[in-house]
């Protein structure tokens, strides 16, 4: 191919110019895939909290929480508008983990069946089974990142905050929370929690009036956020009620964010290689004005010129995008690879991030190549010629 | 009726804001078909502008609405048809169909095999593939390099290049070849090769051919010399040779 020709014969500068590119679209790829994979976390936790609330105590993020008691239950479901709700004690997974990328590892301690079939975030099992009401004790189901950390089978023990524990069910990936997560019985968890409390506490406590939230789940017809209010003045101002909106505004704003920020560097990657591609195309033209005079001179159209130099712009940005989409895709699944055995899974790239990074990258080369172009195909042919 | 014909041509070229050149100053011209035609004269005759403006190239002033010439309107005919205010677009297109071109500097593309170069000027004119191709390959045989179709210029000699630039030239079968200077860069032996090829086609075929040269024996090999001096026309001159009319206007 002519095209592929042209690029040949300045080797160096070509290879220069892609590698520029190449290393732009790399970065958009791995960012965008780890944006994809943030964007799955936020987008399964605001599916989840869409058609519920949340009642706790205070909040775990502001150090002033406390424990729900069960007594709280009661109050809650004589509220107008309530159809069920189910108490859940969580805590982190490991005593000691403060931040983590990505979503944290837990332990949830539900009431099986508490939410009366109105959840509609609904767990797939992988094998084994989920928890039912007749469970008790040191049984668990394992999350799919959570499983593959501990190198956890359906039937063997995996050792959870000092206990042993049988695991019961692995569930099947939902890309977000409960990936990471070890379920066990409501009366397990509480056990588990009021250990982590000062000694002071635990004395006063009963582990089995426990709860760090209850999930409320809305008569069929009542706005989530209508319901909020109810449970607000039920409750009075010392509890926090979350709902889905609630969890959008947090999340949603973060979300933002992260993605214009990890954008924001891929763009800026882009640029210099955009730039450098302007300046390769500029060069070349410089270098083959007498060329261009004489394909104007015999007959080439000012079009047909434009049209050669953005072509062959475009096709360094396709090459470039093409070379820095397998460098990052081989870049989050060697990542990923690293992180599964931590349970890290961060990057998750998809067609259209693909797709988008090497359309990107062949329009940001068609358009490096205009300016060049546009100069080219104005020379006078004449005077091209002549150049030396 | 003349293939080609100029009348008050006409060109300044503004150098700076002060500076002007007048490099013709004035020019009537006319090229019968089947002619081969030199125009000669000093460096800064003019010679190669005139050739510009018949290859439309350049376009000559535009008369007396422009303010660097006063002169009468230009016009330009080829075959009956007025070139002196086309645009750049229609010239284009008609030096792809109707015109051929040989530099001095052979100047082939030198990332393109010679049949490639040839071809070249095919798209130009519209036709593509098989077509260019077996057009390509003939107009190659014609001047001796068929068997060079796949070398790049860099592999061929002077000579050879320059040979590549005529059969580009050819290869459209175009109603007139112009070529500036087409020996300047040859010694003595290539020099008369691409001269004699150049005659053969003017002989044989009837094409039409106007060289521009300061080489009084590349000009005495034409049918007609024109002579240039300071940006007119000293001496039309008187043909000497016998040109084939009516066998046709282009390559077999």
């Amino acid at each position: 191919m002519r095209l592929v020709r042209d690029l040949g014969r300045r080797k160096l500068r070509s290879f220069l110019t892609i590698t520029g590119i190449a290393i732009g679209i790399m970065a958009l790829v791995v960012f965008g895939s780890m944006a994809n994979k943030m964007n799955d976390l936020i987008g399964g936790g605001s599916k989840y909290y869409a058609n519920k609330d949340i009642v706790s105590i205070g909040s775990t993020f502001s150090g002033s929480f406390q424990p729900l008691s069960l007594s709280d239950l009661d109050k809650i479901r004589k509220v107008d508008g309530v159809a069920a709700a189910t108490p859940s004690v969580e805590m982190m997974l490991d005593s000691t983990t403060t931040a983590t990328m990505g979503t944290p590892e837990m332990i949830g301690g539900y009431v099986p069946g508490g939410d009366k079939g109105l959840e509609t975030f609904k767990l797939e099992i992988a094998t084994g089974r989920l928890l039912t009401a007749d469970d008790t004790g040191n049984v668990t189901v394992l999350g799919s990142d959570l499983a593959r950390k501990m190198n956890a089978t359906v039937g063997g023990k995996v050792t959870i905050r000092d206990t042993q524990f049988t695991v019961v069910g692995i569930m099947a990936p939902t890309l977000t929370a409960p990936d990471k997560e070890a379920m066990v019985p409501l009366s397990t968890a509480q056990q588990l929690f009021i250990k982590t409390l000062p000694p002071l506490f635990q004395a006063k406590l009963n582990a089995a009036d426990l709860a760090t939230s209850i999930t409320v789940y809305p008569k069929a017809g009542v706005d989530p956020e209508t319901l909020k209010a109810n449970l607000k003045a039920a409750l009075g101002s010392d509890y926090t009620v979350m709902s889905g909106k609630d969890f959008d505004a947090m999340l949603g704003s973060f979300s933002a964010i992260f993605s214009l920020v990890l954008t924001g560097i891929a763009m800026l990657s882009l640029l210099v290689g955009g730039l450098s591609t302007v300046n390769t195309m500029a060069m070349s033209v410089a270098e083959r004005t007498r060329e261009i005079g004489i394909k104007r001179a015999i007959g080439a159209s000012a079009w047909r010129i434009r049209r050669e130099i953005v072509l062959e712009s475009a096709a360094i940005g396709l090459i470039a995008g093409v070379i820095g989409l397998l460098v990052g895709a081989g870049m989050t699944v060697m990542f990923n690879d690293a992180g599964r055995a931590s349970g890290n899974v961060l990057f998750e790239l998809t067609a259209a991030t693909a797709l988008t990074a090497v359309g990107f990258a062949t329009g940001l080369g068609a358009l490096a190549g205009f300016i060049p172009a546009w100069h080219a195909s104005r020379l006078d042919p004449v005077t091209a010629l002549r150049y030396e | 009726m003349a293939l080609l014909e100029g009348r008050n041509l006409r060109k300044t070229y503004k150098l700076s804001r002060r500076n002007t050149v007048e490099a013709l100053k004035g020019v009537e011209v006319s090229i019968e078909k089947g002619e081969m035609v030199a125009i000669m004269g000093p460096s800064g005759s003019g010679k190669s502008t005139l050739m510009h403006i018949l290859g439309l190239l350049h376009t000559p002033d535009a008369g007396s609405g422009n303010s660097l010439s006063n002169g009468p309107a230009p016009e330009l005919l080829l075959g009956g048809q007025n070139m002196a205010s086309l645009s750049d677009s229609a010239r284009t297109k008609i030096r792809a169909l109707r015109m051929g071109f040989v530099f001095q500097d052979f100047n082939l593309v030198p990332t393109l095999t010679a049949l490639e170069n040839v071809t070249l000027a095919c798209e130009y004119a519209g036709v593509g593939g098989k077509q260019a191709k077996a057009a390509g390959i003939e107009a190659l045989g014609l001047v001796g390099l068929a068997d060079r179709a796949d070398h790049k210029p860099s592999e061929l000699s002077g000579g050879e290049q320059q040979r590549v630039a005529i059969a580009r030239a050819l290869v459209n079968k175009p109603e007139i070849i112009l070529a500036d200077e087409p020996t300047g860069n040859l010694d003595s032996d290539r020099s008369a090769e691409v001269l004699a090829l150049l005659r053969q086609f003017n002989r044989e075929h009837g094409q039409t051919i106007v060289l521009v040269t300061h080489d009084s024996e590349v000009g005495e090999a034409c049918d007609r010399v024109i002579k240039m001096r300071d940006g007119r026309i000293r001496d039309q001159g008187i043909r000497t040779g016998t040109p084939v009319m009516g066998v046709g206007e282009a390559v077999a």
